[in-house]
């Protein structure tokens, strides 16, 4: 059984077309990272799944309900963090929650709630005092409040601070091992690849990519790169250079591991010294990279 | 919806209302101030004889009850909307209906027990008697707020934004208070037909009720015949609010 399931969603405001016919599946317990640029339609896609648009073709289910048609039953079971939602400015941390367990059924209660979000110091803070990460912690307490079986994370971690950012990680990660599924949206493509098993990257409305997260990255090539010498052309490595960056040598390749090997070899028969030597696998950073260059290139080819 | 979600919105909204300055001033202080100031000022300067009174009094009432209810809601719904704490009270299990009816719940309750001060300081203050059917003023005051909070909620869909809300709504508050003689007997300066006009609004109807309620005599079944025609206005203003709201309430802003 799948918890949450697009298929063929299309979803237009006016002539613009937000979400052109995507199809994905989450399965429960499993935390999927929805990616891409302002205006790709993340927010839409997850405006849908929410139950606040309907889809214009194509459907979508969420824990087995029809969000727009059953949206009283899918609400009771799902938490939602809006990207930009008010809070009550002048009620405290405590009053806001108080007035939200109010609002669903069988709530967590406060104390719980503001342990496992990091707010339980700021219990007493009036709402409009709080800084902006405070208020994402504060927007994800409230989402978390009826124990919901999914949720819906709209870039959960915007403005926080590093160390609140690895908690809410850690919250995130706890939650899904508790069994909720996650969907989640973000910029942050360090917080997609640690986090998400499962991803999409979306560009005008259409999935670019998708997959297992790690499936996808191992697809993807690495990256070796590191200081030339001086004294050596580019021409003599063991290894033909993908570019030069300056002194920088960069190779890009499926296999990073080995190329670097190669190169230390090849540098300590010589006594060279390879330095800032950084090998690494394919990050999404680098699929991102590839997929905006890709365009650029298409772009080109149709001038 | 559920009768505990509406009470628990109302009760939260309620909580709201008398954190908010403005609210407090506008719907509460100037609703007591005025609605036994006018008329009590009245009384004291030139006893005109208790059928002017009363004029004054439900003229003077059903102005601020237009305040305190179609001005009062549309302000705050159109702030909750522009500031999206609609849509985040959308994310629990409220139904769309507990959100708006609980608001419209607490101010009905508000309103009326703010006319109960108002009149009851009448009765003590000045020559104004009870009413012989309180439970026919009752309802209208009931009735009256609750379809004037539905209009305000339906007014929202074309305030576009939460600073001219109150601006916005003081056209409605003039016609109340022209129309009810709340401003004195202005529609002697206006054409007939103003009149006729105005004699459509739902605090028309509130006013004509109310004055049958205060009529020195008559009967629970002559009651019921003399009240038929403003409960019908206030059903037709009901089914026009519902239908409003329903066809054109927006729950956020409009994508820029």
């Amino acid at each position: 059984m799948t918890a949450i399931q697009v298929d063929g969603l299309t979803k237009s405001y006016g002539d613009f077309a937000a979400v052109k016919g995507i199809s994905f599946d989450v399965a429960p317990g499993e935390i999927f990272a929805l990616l891409g640029r302002n205006g790709a339609g993340k927010t839409t896609t997850m405006e849908v799944l929410a139950g606040f648009q309907a889809p214009d073709e194509g459907t979508v289910r969420v824990l087995g309900l029809d969000p727009a048609r059953d949206r009283s039953r899918v609400r009771a079971r799902i938490g939602i963090m809006l990207q930009e939602a008010g809070f009550f400015p002048d009620l405290t941390v405590a009053q806001t929650v108080d007035a939200w367990r109010d609002f669903v059924a069988a709530p967590r209660p406060r104390d719980e709630t503001l342990e496992l979000t990091g707010l339980a110091a700021k219990a007493t803070t009036k709402v409009r005092q709080l800084s902006g990460g405070e208020k994402r912690r504060l927007d994800l307490a409230l989402a978390v409040l009826s124990r919901p079986d999914a949720l819906f994370l709209d870039e959960p971690t915007a403005g926080m601070d590093p160390e609140a950012r690895r908690n809410t990680w850690e919250v995130i990660q706890r939650l899904a091992g508790q069994g909720t599924t996650i969907l989640l949206t973000t910029h942050y493509l360090e917080e997609a690849q640690r986090l998400a098993s499962s991803m999409a990257i979306m560009d005008q409305g259409l999935i670019v990519a998708g997959g297992g997260m790690a499936e996808t990255l191992a697809a993807e090539t690495g990256r070796v790169a590191f200081e030339l010498p001086s004294s050596v052309p580019p021409e003599e490595l063991p290894v033909p250079v993908t570019t030069m960056e300056g002194r920088l040598a960069v190779y890009r390749l499926a296999d990073p591991d080995l190329t670097a090997r190669t190169l230390l070899n090849w540098a300590s028969e010589r006594g060279l010294r390879l330095r800032g030597l950084e090998v690494r696998t394919a990050t999404l950073e680098d699929l991102f990279l590839d997929l905006a260059s890709g365009e650029k290139h298409e772009k080109k080819a149709t001038v | 919806m559920s009768a505990r979600d509406l009470a628990v919105v109302a009760r939260f909204d309620s909580r709201l209302f008398w954190r908010d300055k403005t609210a407090l001033t506008t719907s509460v202080g100037l609703f007591v101030l005025l609605g036994i100031g006018l008329p009590l000022m009245m009384d004291r300067v030139g006893p005109e004889g208790p059928k002017f009174l009363l004029d004054i009094h439900l003229g003077v009432l059903v102005t601020f009850l237009t305040v305190a209810t179609f001005s009062q809601i549309a302000t705050t719904l159109t702030a909750r909307r522009d500031q999206l704490l609609l849509k985040r009270m959308r994310t629990t299990g409220l139904s769309d209906r507990d959100i708006l009816g609980g608001e419209v719940g607490n101010l009905v309750i508000q309103a009326t027990l703010l006319t109960g001060v108002v009149s009851v300081a009448l009765y003590a203050l000045t020559g104004l008697t009870m009413p012989r059917d309180p439970l026919l003023y009752l309802v209208f005051v009931v009735a009256g707020s609750a379809v004037l909070c539905l209009l305000g909620a339906a007014f929202t869909a074309v305030i576009p934004r939460t600073e001219v809300a109150t601006v916005m709504t003081m056209p409605f508050f003039f016609l109340a208070g022209i129309g009810a003689g709340g401003f004195g007997p202005m529609l002697e300066m206006l054409p007939g037909w103003a009149g006729t006009v105005l004699d459509l609004l739902p605090t028309a109807a509130v006013v004509e009720a109310a004055q049958v309620a205060y009529a020195a005599d008559g009967t629970f079944l002559g009651d019921l015949g003399a009240a038929a025609v403003p409960a019908l206005k206030l059903v037709v203003w009901a089914a026009i609010g519902l239908l409003a709201v329903r066809r054109w309430f927006r729950w956020e802003t409009r994508r820029s």
